[in-house]
């Protein structure tokens, strides 16, 4: 877990896909707000682990996938995703010695970040979400950052 | 952003901030030019080609379930839900004997007042993707887009009532927004007393509000609501939902009054894509130049209005012929 390795691009990308089909799976309208947002963890997990494979590039066209799909106005993810992206890259040496608690908590204060600017762009292109429950989603995110670092250096290790 | 610099601890980022900010720009760029000039309509529809089999993938094994179940059904089942739709069908069919002679009548009364409301033409069935797009919007991704000639701004029914409207058309899918949306608003008068309103939706498929009448409006619970046609989005006439609750508080001045909507939003699997009367661009023509068209329509209701018994009882041709069948097929979606 401790290698800046350039070439880890397949790994990447299948991690990417799987997640943004996470992203969209159907599921039933009760645990439909404690969704995390799967694509923007794996995109935080790749910032971490090998930002010179992709880093940026990968979170502003994620970004982009998601805006497509969501069908919000175009860019939106893109800019929440790459300037929390950038913030991860920066701090990636000091968050790979972290304990895995305080890992969640910086995870958490990203995906916090990462929810607040699509809760700006949402205001200011005319259309807020000002349910409550959009700010569950950085909370079980967090929670299950242990998880899926556990899975995904499984998948890097290969 | 004077911290990005000093993170170049390894030296291996570099140009971490000026591509943050490279990146960032973009964004900010796609945002604005999608927002104020709308000018990626062309954009937005090749990266939505590029999603679809990912749209596709997730959506497949849910349809492939509903296949399954669909073919292993036993005979029985088969044969109670035969029953079931002919049950169903008889009492159609008693309903819609007296259908023709009433849209008949209403229309030529309309046409008395020269007053062409907008009629649903031509439908097209469209099967809802098993698709999550947003939890805090109710929107679906339905399978027919600009290919089969839906446009932005379509009304979208289900067999209940209206279901929504079109709010984005790709090339082989198109996004509806449900009437439930909070953002989504539409007109409805109370089909006891011809009260207009507008209903608004919550956000819960369940529930929608209808926030500006009065607290002596005369709404009460079980009233039905209809869609009054106005603004030429929907046709008029078709069931929105019913008054389920009416709280009146004297210190205020507006009521609350709680609507359960009419269609399965949350339940529904094929959605109908309406086409009204005419073209979309050229209902409201119509209406405005009402009183130079009057003659024409006159001239056509005048026998009928001369033998109303005769008129109602004849069965008459439905006023407005078969070609706008083939009207639809040509339409795209707006520019």
């Amino acid at each position: 877990m401790m290698r800046d390795d350039p070439v880890r691009r397949l790994p990447m990308a299948l991690s990417s896909l799987v997640a943004l089909s996470l992203a969209v799976l159907p599921l039933p309208t009760a645990i439909d707000a404690f969704r995390p947002d799967f694509l923007v963890l794996v995109v935080f997990y790749w910032s971490i682990e090998s930002p010179r494979a992709g880093g940026l590039a990968l979170a502003f066209f994620a970004g982009l996938a998601l805006d497509v799909i969501r069908g919000v106005v175009l860019g939106q993810h893109a800019l929440a995703l790459t300037l929390m992206a950038a913030w991860a890259t920066h701090l990636r040496l000091r968050l790979r010695v972290f304990s895995l608690v305080s890992q969640s908590l910086t995870i958490f204060a990203f995906l916090t970040g990462y929810q607040f600017i699509l809760f700006w762009v949402d205001g200011a292109t005319g259309n807020p979400v000002t349910a409550f429950s959009r700010w569950l989603a950085p909370v079980i995110g967090a929670l299950l950052w242990p998880l899926l670092t556990g899975l995904l250096s499984r998948l890097h290790d290969r | 952003m004077a911290a990005f610099r000093n993170a170049d601890a390894s030296g291996r980022t570099s140009g971490l901030l000026l591509r943050c900010v490279l990146y960032c720009l973009m964004a900010l760029g796609l945002i604005i030019t999608d927002k104020r000039y709308d000018h990626l309509g062309e954009m937005r529809r090749f990266l939505s080609v590029v999603a679809y089999p990912v749209q596709v993938a997730v959506a497949s094994p849910f349809q492939g379930w509903d296949w399954f179940r669909e073919s292993v059904s036993t005979r029985e089942n088969l044969q109670a839900d035969k029953e079931k739709l002919e049950a169903a069908l008889r009492i159609a069919n008693f309903k819609l004997q007296r259908y023709e002679a009433l849209e008949a009548e209403s229309q030529r009364l309309r046409g008395l007042r020269s007053n062409t409301a907008a009629v649903a033409a031509h439908f097209l069935i469209g099967d809802i993707m098993h698709l999550d797009l947003d939890a805090f919007r109710e929107r679906v991704l339905v399978d027919k887009g600009a290919r089969d000639g839906v446009f932005v701004g379509q009304a979208v029914l289900d067999s209940g009532g209206v279901f929504g409207q079109v709010a984005r058309v790709e090339q082989l899918t198109s996004e509806v927004i449900l009437i439930s949306d909070p953002t989504h608003e539409i007109p409805v008068q109370v089909n006891r007393n011809g009260l207009r309103t507008i209903a608004v939706g919550t956000g819960d498929t369940h529930l929608l509000k209808l926030p500006y009448l009065s607290t002596s409006a005369d709404v009460v619970a079980g009233d039905l609501l209809v869609t009054s046609g106005l603004g030429g989005g929907f046709p008029a006439g078709y069931p929105v939902g019913t008054v389920s609750a009416v709280k009146r508080d004297p210190a205020q001045s507006l009521a609350d009054v709680d609507v359960r909507p009419a269609a399965a939003l949350d339940r529904t699997r094929e959605v109908m894509f309406v086409w009204l009367d005419g073209e979309p661009g050229d209902t409201v023509p119509v209406v405005a130049a009402a009183a130079p068209a009057s003659t024409a329509a006159t001239a056509n209701h005048t026998p009928a209005a001369s033998h109303p018994q005769a008129a109602s009882h004849a069965q008459p041709a439905p006023p407005t012929p078969p070609a706008q069948h083939a009207k639809p097929q040509h339409q795209g979606s707006p520019p």
